[in-house]
């Protein structure tokens, strides 16, 4: 292959990387992204001749100008993102210039168009497909660049040829390994001092059945069937809780209930415990959980109540709302600390709760008109006797758990009401379970309200976090104590977390992909000054002697240290490597070193290679044995004598051959064993 | 106070002293495509710095490597490559002087490619494509003079922008030599008639006849363009270098060609030396003795092309000042052919 036509080969392919990394940001708009890859890959096997390229530029010229004017519409009248014209026409001038003649010193131009897709698919939240294009891209544009600037040399000193052996492109792959190196290094040293990137572009993901702004009772028809999604993927600095299905990840409260239906009412005052009632008076010991949200439809924050504190990490704008919910500003996926209590007061405290401050009563005492006679008895049946509003609730909370939890739906409207659940099917699904026991307690006189959010989670082994899906929404009940504030009760019987996805055969590669997404979304894309500082903490650390803690090491800890290793063994590694370069002529010479091979490859066969055994005597020994080998053998020999002991260096070809001539006698002398 | 001076004037010496040794070692300097190439780094960093945009740091990083690995890359071709320069001696004005670089590349690993060859003050670039490790190559330069003159050349610069075109690096190897660039000896000219009584001796044996170098006088030296008839072997086997007979010369046959040194140096000037280079040219082609006085520069009489070498290699050195000293032959005035500035032609 002449450099002309490599070089053009290398520089589409630079072009594809491009486009792909922005697909992993941007993703694809069909036609021009498509019409953008024929014409690549059509430049990687065809080019036109120049009279053809020529002609073709007529017809470029017109479609670029169309899409120039397209997007200055785009900015001045529609006022829309201008991006996706711009690199609509990006991909259009790429192709063009792909699909020129050989001869076009357009190389630049090439370079300058991928780098330009580059540099705008960095503006979005690229996947880790970005960087599966990004790594193509270094190592490519590593050979384009090399391979071009060769055949301008060669042209301008009209040099026919220059040979690129294989060894050369290889060894210039290789130092893209060491680029991508640097970039590392820089990537992770470069001190970070703005806030987090949020990305643009960013679309909401749709529940299909999972959290929404809504808790309703009344769908019927069919069966829920569930969205395996990874919506959160919470990671334990301390290590995870022993009850890690048992979890409920808050998001938001509703304290309206218009018989099927839960919504939040407007105007609500401040009805959330203070939150030193939740530092000071609940027992558990503080968890902190490292939260990467994927975007729902409902800027929520979540985390295990009660959240007494949120850091964000990559830009977001946490803000507690008067329910006491985390809700956020700022675009793109949430990442944040939480920091919450462990565990709920001790019955006993609970149960001796009274007097202090209270939310107003006519939000968390509210039910429904026309509310059905037997619910008021059957709360008052329940609760008959007992004394105070735990024991209330526990008995509640009791009496529903004997239902059975089904995601099937009623048959019928009529089928799909509270009183229906609660005296005829006596099966449901979560919603059914909250809102019939805030109901209850509601006409018992126990100010309660319904919650929803995630429950449990799938431990990612790989990964050290908890990937909680869509179909893991959940729905529960929050119940006020004077003096402790909102107590969670869930009234769902068993079986509740969604988890048939665990079964699937695809549920270990979608996690294990899902960890590297992690890793990447953590490490990359919101990497930031805690990062860094925890990084440079935890080399700093190895440097110390290691103090006994007393606290065993918990699963997802060895991380940093793994990495120092690891890049500790790499650095020795480009030492070595560096060494071996710069050795050259202080070891003993190519020639030499082949010579002593034979003699090993000799010594192996049976040959009795006595230590003052000259080398044609070596040679008439083995003459002996074999006398094809020995031919061969007498090749290196001769070309070792010429090297030892006739003053000159062998050249690159002489070696090859001496080389050649040591496997031809290794593979006889194999043969004959 | 004066003390202080010194100090800092040697200092002053010092550190240009360093400076200059230090740019013989390296010079790096951007192509046009490193310059937009550098200017984009900075640009992606700012970017990066402004927005926090990892993936622009990734960038940014990504292009600090490529800077990284071109500085290494080319550092690597230029270093452990031992150079040998051959040309000729001299070369005539007008005519392709060819340099040939013989280059072993003493690295034990790395090829050196794209490397360009510069002579310091010489145009033309000789280029090697790829020199394998361990391996020798040659190559070759072309440059034309239009001056006579003595062209020294001293720093040899190899120079490169391999891997990526990002960057200039050069490199200045000590090569001393000359290049010796003779006038023009094809201007046409008109050979004066001999003066009067300057005639051959009657009966005197033509070029080539036996006698024609006249009476054996002595031994003397080997000289460039002498005639290799005329070396003595047993001496030559006997020192070791070739030693070479010298004859009498009948004078009277003898072309003085005197050149007038005195004057400004003009277009004039120069002309006046390329008619004295052809004078001696058509004498030695026409086999006469002739012999050269440009001021107080003398080459005696002889024949032949090393003694046209040794005609033109003055004629190369000479210079024309106002107040110069007049040529001053040894034989009477009538029996120079004198050639002045303003005469020329």
């Amino acid at each position: 292959m002449n450099l002309r036509l490599l070089h053009r080969r290398l520089a589409v392919l630079m072009a594809l990387a491009g486009l792909i990394a922005f697909a992993g940001g941007a993703g694809f708009e069909p036609v021009s992204a498509v019409l953008a890859a024929v014409a690549l890959l059509t430049a990687l096997f065809w080019h036109p001749d120049r009279i053809l390229s020529v002609r073709l530029e007529r017809v470029w010229l017109p479609l670029a100008a169309v899409l120039v004017v397209r997007a200055a519409i785009h900015v001045l009248v529609i006022r829309d993102d201008v991006v996706i014209p711009v690199v609509d026409l990006l991909l259009l001038l790429m192709g063009a210039e792909a699909l020129r003649s050989l001869d076009a010193p357009n190389d630049v131009r090439l370079y300058a168009l991928s780098f330009a897709l580059l540099l705008a698919s960095t503006a979005y939240r690229p996947g880790i497909l970005f960087l599966l294009a990004f790594v193509a891209y270094v190592v490519l544009s590593t050979l384009a660049l090399m391979v071009g600037h060769l055949r301008r040399k060669a042209e301008r000193h009209a040099v026919r040829e220059i040979p690129l052996g294989r060894n050369l492109l290889l060894t210039t792959g290789g130092l893209a390994g060491v680029i991508l190196l640097v970039a590392a290094v820089v990537f992770v040293t470069f001190p970070r001092v703005s806030r987090g990137w949020a990305g643009r572009g960013e679309t909401m993901a749709t529940s299909i059945a999972g959290f929404s702004d809504e808790v309703s009772i009344g769908e019927h028809g069919s069966r829920i069937y569930g969205n395996p999604q990874i919506v959160l993927r919470v990671e334990f600095p301390q290590g995870p809780p022993d009850d890690l299905l048992d979890l409920h990840w808050r998001g938001r409260s509703y304290d309206h209930f218009d018989g099927t239906r839960w919504t939040r009412s407007r105007g609500l005052p401040p009805s959330s415990g203070p939150t030193r009632w939740y530092r000071e008076r609940w027992p558990g010991p503080w968890i902190e959980q490292k939260i990467f949200a994927a975007p729902l439809d409902v800027r929520v924050l979540f985390g295990i109540h009660p959240i007494v504190g949120i850091e964000p990490q990559n830009g977001v704008q946490p803000l507690l709302d008067n329910a006491g919910d985390f809700v956020y500003w700022g675009s793109g996926a949430p990442a944040y600390t939480a920091y919450s209590r462990a565990g709920p007061p001790a019955p006993d405290s609970l149960r001796a709760a009274e007097g202090g401050y209270a939310p107003p009563f006519r939000y968390f005492l509210q039910l429904p008109d026309h509310l059905d006679l037997r619910i008021p008895a059957l709360a008052d049946s329940l609760t008959a006797g007992l004394t105070n509003d735990y024991d209330k609730a526990a008995a509640v909370q009791r009496y529903l758990r004997g239902f059975r939890y089904t995601l099937e739906l009623p048959a019928t409207a009529r089928e799909a009401t509270l009183p229906w659940f609660l005296f005829e099917r006596r099966a449901g699904h979560c919603e059914y379970f909250s809102t019939a026991m805030v109901v209850l307690l509601r006409a018992a006189g126990v100010e309660a309200r319904n919650v929803n959010g995630f429950l449990g989670g799938e431990w990612s082994e790989f990964g050290n976090y908890l990937a909680v899906t869509q179909n893991q929404a959940h729905s529960w009940v929050e119940v006020w104590f004077p003096g402790f504030g909102w107590v969670t009760f869930d009234p769902t019987p068993g079986g509740a977390a969604g988890g048939e996805h665990l079964e699937s055969w695809f549920w270990p590669g979608r996690i294990l992909f899902d960890a590297i997404q992690h890793r990447w979304n953590k490490w990359v894309l919101d990497y930031n000054v805690e990062s860094q500082v925890g990084i440079f903490r935890s080399w700093s650390g190895l440097l110390r002697p290691r103090q006994q803690s007393g606290v065993e090491d918990r699963k997802g800890r060895r991380g940093p240290e793994a990495t120092v290793w690891g890049g500790a063994l790499l650095a020795l590694m480009l030492l070595g490597g560096l060494w071996w370069v710069r050795r050259g002529g202080r070891g003993a010479p190519p020639a030499t070193r082949l010579y002593l091979r034979l003699r090993e490859t000799c010594e192996r066969a049976g040959v009795r290679v006595s230590p003052g055994l000259t080398p044609l005597a070596l040679v008439e020994r083995l003459k002996e044995r074999h006398a094809g080998a020995a031919r061969s053998a007498e090749r290196v020999v001769d070309l070792y004598l010429r090297a030892r002991f006739g003053g000159r260096e062998l050249g690159e070809s002489e070696l090859r051959e001496m080389n050649a001539a040591l496997g031809a006698t290794r593979r006889m002398l194999k043969a004959r064993a | 106070m004066t003390r202080l001076l010194a100090s800092i004037l040697r200092a002053a010496r010092a550190t240009r002293e360093a400076w200059r040794r230090l740019r013989a070692w390296r010079r790096i300097s951007f192509t046009p495509g490193g310059l937009a190439f550098t200017i984009g780094t900075f640009a992606v960093g700012f970017a990066a710095l402004n927005t926090g945009n990892n993936l622009l740091y990734l960038l940014l990083g990504a292009m600090l490597g490529f800077i990284t690995v071109s500085g290494w890359l080319s550092e690597q071709a230029i270093r452990g490559l031992v150079v040998e320069r051959r040309f000729p001696r001299a070369v005539t004005v007008g005519q392709e002087l060819r340099i040939t670089y013989r280059v072993r590349n003493a690295k034990p690993k790395l090829p050196s490619l794209a490397v360009e060859l510069v002579e310091h003050g010489l145009p033309g670039r000789a280029f090697l494509a790829h020199v394998a490790p361990g391996e020798t190559t040659t190559t070759r330069s072309l440059n034309s003079f239009v001056r006579r003159g003595i062209y020294p050349l001293r720093t040899l610069t190899l120079a490169t922008s391999f891997p990526f075109g990002l960057f200039l690096k050069e490199r200045d190897v000590e090569l001393s030599g000359e290049v010796v660039v003779w006038p023009r000896t094809d201007r046409p000219v008109q050979m004066p008639l001999p003066p009067a009584g300057s005639a051959p001796h009657a009966g005197a044996p033509p070029r080539g006849g036996a006698g024609y170098r006249g009476e054996y006088r002595s031994l003397r030296p080997y000289r460039p363009g002498d005639d290799p008839r005329d070396i003595h072997w047993r001496s030559s086997a006997r020192l070791r270098e070739p030693v070479m007979r010298e004859y009498e010369r009948d004078g009277a046959c003898t072309r003085w060609i005197c050149l007038d040194l005195r004057g400004e140096p003009s277009e004039g000037a120069e002309v006046a030396v390329e008619v004295a280079a052809a004078l001696a040219a058509r004498a030695a082609a026409e086999g006469h003795t002739f012999a050269l006085a440009a001021g107080l520069a003398f080459v005696p009489p002889d024949d032949g092309p090393g003694q046209l070498e040794r005609v033109l290699d003055v004629l190369a050195r000479v210079d024309f000042e106002p107040d110069a000293p007049a040529s001053v032959p040894p034989v009477e005035e009538e029996a120079c052919i004198l050639v002045q500035a303003g005469s020329a032609g």
